[in-house]
């Protein structure tokens, strides 16, 4: 069978699935539907410094290809998650990324330094990106000194490995990613939702209670992808993708757009069991491909340019 | 942090049948790929169609009915999602996450007598309730079927779906419909209020409500007014059924029994709630 085992700069993950982030709990709640030990790794919700309520209603709506939502981060701050998450986390067979969220630089350290004291955190994943706090203003996802400061303060305040997300909604995506990188970023996230609209022209109803919210789903696959390997060309660090995977071809095509891993996000609101069953897909699919290992399918885009250490070698024979 | 219920699975049925039902909606029966435990009334299953075009985000449904091995669900046609279930054909293939979400209390043949009230569709919840009542839930002693009455409003006659199933269970039945088609003209509320007045229903009773928020609304405030127990089983927008994505906040009450936090989930901490833990 395959060998599905990849690395992310200092992290050995089993496979390269992970959960992304307010998609599937903040801990263990969807042990039943795919055990841990099957996956590369589980990411939280996003947890704040303190508590927020989230947005009002309707924070969900369908939209013909994809998802709009508005949850607004809704969590109970980092206390109650270290109190009443975290202890089932320690026993947990397979890489904890915490990703946290904040309104502030400061916020971004303290919550750092406060996860660094806790064993069962891997890793940090810092949410640069959501849109839907500060009516979308987006203050750290769009300006890439903005986002340095965020990541280095988080550098500073913890020896985990710090990865940070980042948004879609801005022109060149690289000089984001270049800028965490110079900040200390272990690794990369890309990416996190579009900013998006519905309306309901015959009442003017907007499709959320924010009007404006984050799209996730297939619909931003071709965007998502393209920004994971804008990120993956531009930088020397792990990319992690993330946006519209769904099946194990697409986990195959970010992999091959020069990710190390990849996050299922809205695709297992149709199928909690997705993560376990996308882990069988690619061993069944590399297996038939005749690849002994996943690790030859990372950066073997023929894009002109040999973007990772693995695909150097056949890219240089291929590219001819 | 509230996780979904430990029997729920995500699982593959077979659509055995579709049935007309009412003016807008089906009967759909599936069987599961494997068979399931009996599953309490009031709680739910998330439905998607594996057609490829249907909705990308699973639908909740009450559990119907229940027998020989097979599913049902009652289905109204709404949007775009109702209209792909509705539209579905026999042998199709369905994926189905659940059972999930709570169900309704223990309904005991002990205290006061029940009284369902259901809103057109809100009617889903109610045969097997009627069903399991009848029969004896969790240990307790089982209700008469004349301290089961069921009060089922919609806006005509082609809405009260399967109302002659539903008499045929012998609980008292009364009907209402806005428009004077069947039973009482007017709504359940009105209905409760002058059956009470008659003499025809007691005055302590324990309600179950299902229906359009309207009438969830006057249900607590009638619970509340008279002092009554009082159990709604709540309809938001859901987008996964098992508690991760957030998109089903239901507003709690600041002293209530959920606990300080502003939001209860629905689909994991509902979709039953006591009247007076939520504010709607
Ligand atoms: C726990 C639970 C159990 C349910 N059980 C049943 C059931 O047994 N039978 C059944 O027919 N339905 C049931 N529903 C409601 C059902 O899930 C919705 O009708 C369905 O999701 C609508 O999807 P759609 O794509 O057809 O409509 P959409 O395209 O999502 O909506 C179409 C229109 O209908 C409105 N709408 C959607 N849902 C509702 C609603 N619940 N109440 C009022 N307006 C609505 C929308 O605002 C929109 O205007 C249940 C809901 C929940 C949360
Ligand atoms: C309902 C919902 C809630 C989300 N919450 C968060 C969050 O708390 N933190 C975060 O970094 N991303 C959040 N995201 C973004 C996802 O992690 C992911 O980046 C995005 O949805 C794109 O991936 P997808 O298309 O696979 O869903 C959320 C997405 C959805 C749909
Ligand atoms: S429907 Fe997703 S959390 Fe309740």
């Amino acid at each position: 069978m395959a060998d599905l085992a990849v690395t992310l700069g200092p992290l050995s993950l089993r496979n390269p699935v992970l959960s992304a982030s307010g998609t599937y709990g903040h801990g263990l709640e969807m042990c039943h539907f795919t055990p841990p030990e099957r996956m590369g790794g589980l990411v939280s919700k996003t947890v704040t410094l303190r508590p927020r309520p989230g947005n009002a209603q309707p924070r969900i709506c369908e939209t013909r290809a994809g998802l709009l939502n508005s949850i607004g981060l809704e969590n109970k701050g980092v206390e109650n998650y270290v109190e009443t998450i975290l202890p089932d986390m320690l026993g947990a067979d397979t890489v904890v990324f915490t990703n946290i969220g904040g309104e502030s630089v400061e916020d971004f350290a303290e919550i750092a330094a406060r996860l660094d004291r806790e064993p069962a955190v891997d890793v940090l994943e810092v949410n640069l990106s959501c849109p839907n706090v500060q009516g979308g203003k987006l203050p750290f996802a769009t300006d890439p000194s903005n986002a340095a400061r965020a990541v280095e303060a988080v550098r500073r305040a913890t020896s985990k490995p710090v990865f940070a997300k980042l948004s879609p909604n801005v022109s060149h995506i690289g000089e984001m990613a270049q800028a965490v990188e110079q900040a200390g970023a272990t690794g990369i996230t890309a990416v996190n939702t579009l900013l998006g609209l519905a309306v309901d022209w015959r009442t003017g109803k907007p499709g959320l209670g924010t009007v404006q919210g984050g799209y996730s789903g297939p619909g931003i696959k071709p965007v998502a992808l393209r920004c994971a390997w804008e990120c993956a060309r531009s930088v020397s660090i792990p990319v992690i993708g993330c946006g519209g995977i769904a099946t194990a071809e697409d986990v195959l095509e970010f992999l091959a757009a020069g990710c190390g891993a990849v996050e299922l996000g809205t695709a297992c609101f149709a199928d909690p069991a997705l993560p376990g069953r996308i882990v069988e897909d690619l061993e069944r699919l590399l297996d038939e491909a005749g690849r002994a290992s996943i690790r030859s399918v990372i950066g073997s885009i023929r894009d002109g340019r040999g973007s990772s250490r693995d695909s150097a070698h056949a890219q240089g024979v291929e590219a001819r | 942090m509230p996780a979904p219920p430990p029997d729920a699975r995500s699982f593959l049925a077979e659509i055995t049948a579709i049935e007309p039902c009412g003016a807008d909606a089906v009967l759909l029966r599936a069987r599961p790929e494997r068979a399931m435990a009996p599953i309490r009334a009031s709680r739910f299953f998330m439905l998607k169609l594996l057609d490829g075009t249907s909705p990308l985000i699973p639908r909740p449904y009450s559990i119907y009915r229940q027998r020989n091995g097979e599913l049902e669900f009652l289905v109204k046609v709404m949007g775009q999602g109702s209209r792909a279930l509705a539209a579905a054909r026999k042998g199709q293939e369905l994926r189905l996450i659940g059972p999930l979400g709570n169900g309704w209390p223990t309904l005991d043949g002990e205290g006061l007598p029940w009284v369902f009230v259901a809103g057109g569709v809100g009617s889903a919840p109610f045969p097997m309730a009627i069903e399991q009542a009848l029969a004896g839930m969790d240990g307790r002693a089982a209700v008469d079927p004349g301290s089961i009455s069921l009060l089922f409003g919609a806006a005509n006659r082609e809405l009260l779906y399967d109302l002659d199933v539903l008499r045929s269970t012998g609980v008292r039945v009364h009907a209402a419909t806005d428009d004077g088609s069947e039973g009482w003209h007017g709504n359940v509320i009105e209905l409760f209020e002058a059956l009470v007045a008659k003499g025809e229903l007691p005055e302590e009773v324990r309600l179950l409500a299902c229906g359009p928020d309207p009438m969830l609304e006057a249900c607590s405030e009638l619970a509340e007014r008279r002092g009554l127990e009082c159990w709604l089983s709540l309809e938001t927008v859901m987008g996964c059924g098992v508690g991760i994505c957030n998109g089903c906040p239901v507003m709690t009450r600041p002293e209530g029994p959920l606990g300080a936090w502003p939001n209860a989930k629905c689909c994991v901490e509902g979709p039953v709630f006591r009247a007076d833990a939520i504010c709607l």
